[in-house]
């Protein structure tokens, strides 16, 4: 084994960029760590305000007066996909179903107009919503 | 061909523009010294009933999208799934709820854009810029009501599911000769 220096070597050896990269591999370490974190940070935060996600998060400051009326029991009986089809299957599923089209459509959501400005300058806005 | 050319270029640059009128025609919305003073000294009892509405908002949109969301997983899918494995017809009932969850794709997305233009309106100062204000609100007004929209529409995909489900009620019954 040769142990001197090709004059490849000696002439990287001898370049700024990779002296100051050798000499700070701890520190670029850190600060190339520290840069990724912010990246990955700033990319979740934008995936989670445009997917929605911040919208049905009512943990959120502000909203922990209503985060416990969320509907938490899903009431609805999950209808098996597999199985015969008959008229009594059919029946047991209509008669499933329109409970629960009668409790969706029991609310009229985000009726009424509580962002006209006559309503929200002289009046309480809350008064037209469900 | 030429006419229809013309037709086409003149349709496409209409919808390229009607945007600005219809966004104009929102802040256009001139405003009297006597409103903007209203808004002005109303300032904190507006954004009070606007975060009350945000909040109140916010729970509506979590429980009822939750209810839309189980009935086209847990019903529509599964028995239109059903029907399928049974190698049964299902055309009708899943066309009614492949347009279902495309309505409620759109109550999602509109929802998000609602809650948005509002809170980019609560983050407004009213009482140095009301007429910013209120721009900004006549936009989430809008979109409000675009969200009800979305909500009526899901209702009678709804109703149109069940009629589905009648219809191919009649067939199987013709088909099979069961009553």
């Amino acid at each position: 084994m040769d142990e001197h220096p090709t004059r490849a070597e000696a002439s990287l050896a001898s370049d700024p960029v990779v002296r100051f990269r050798d000499e700070h591999r701890f520190l670029i370490l850190i600060v190339g760590t520290i840069v990724i974190s912010i990246v990955m940070v700033i990319a979740s935060l934008m995936i989670y305000n445009l997917s929605g996600s911040a919208q049905l998060d009512l943990s959120r400051p502000g909203y922990q007066e209503v985060s416990n009326k969320v509907d938490r029991n899903d009431e609805i009986t999950n209808y098996s996909a597999f199985g015969p089809v008959n008229k009594a299957t059919v029946t047991e599923f209509t008669d499933l179903y329109d409970v629960q089209a009668e409790k969706a459509k029991a609310v009229d959501a985000f009726n009424g107009d509580p962002l006209n400005p006559e309503v929200l300058e002289f009046g309480d806005p809350l008064t037209t919503v469900e | 061909m030429k006419t229809h050319t013309r037709l086409v270029v003149f349709g496409l640059v209409a919808a390229l523009l009607l945007p600005f009128f219809a966004a104009h025609s929102v802040s256009a919305a001139d405003l009297t010294d006597d409103q903007l003073a209203r808004i002005g000294a109303n300032c904190v009892t507006i954004k009070s009933s606007l975060n009350q509405l945000h909040v109140s908002d916010a729970l509506l949109r979590v429980n009822r999208g939750q209810m839309y969301e189980s009935m086209g997983t847990k019903l529509m899918n599964n028995f239109n799934n059903r029907l399928g494995n049974n190698s049964l017809d299902n055309k009708g009932v899943t066309a009614v709820t492949d347009s279902y969850q495309t309505a409620l794709a759109t109550f999602r997305s509109d929802y998000i854009a609602y809650e948005q233009q509002l809170s980019a309106a609560m983050r407004i100062d009213c009482s140095k810029d009301p007429s910013s204000f209120h721009d900004s609100i006549a936009n989430a007004r809008i979109k409000r009501a675009k969200v009800h929209a979305d909500v009526l529409r899901l209702h009678e995909y709804i109703d149109d599911y069940r009629s589905a489900i009648n219809d191919f009620m009649l067939n199987f019954e013709r088909v099979t000769g069961s009553k």
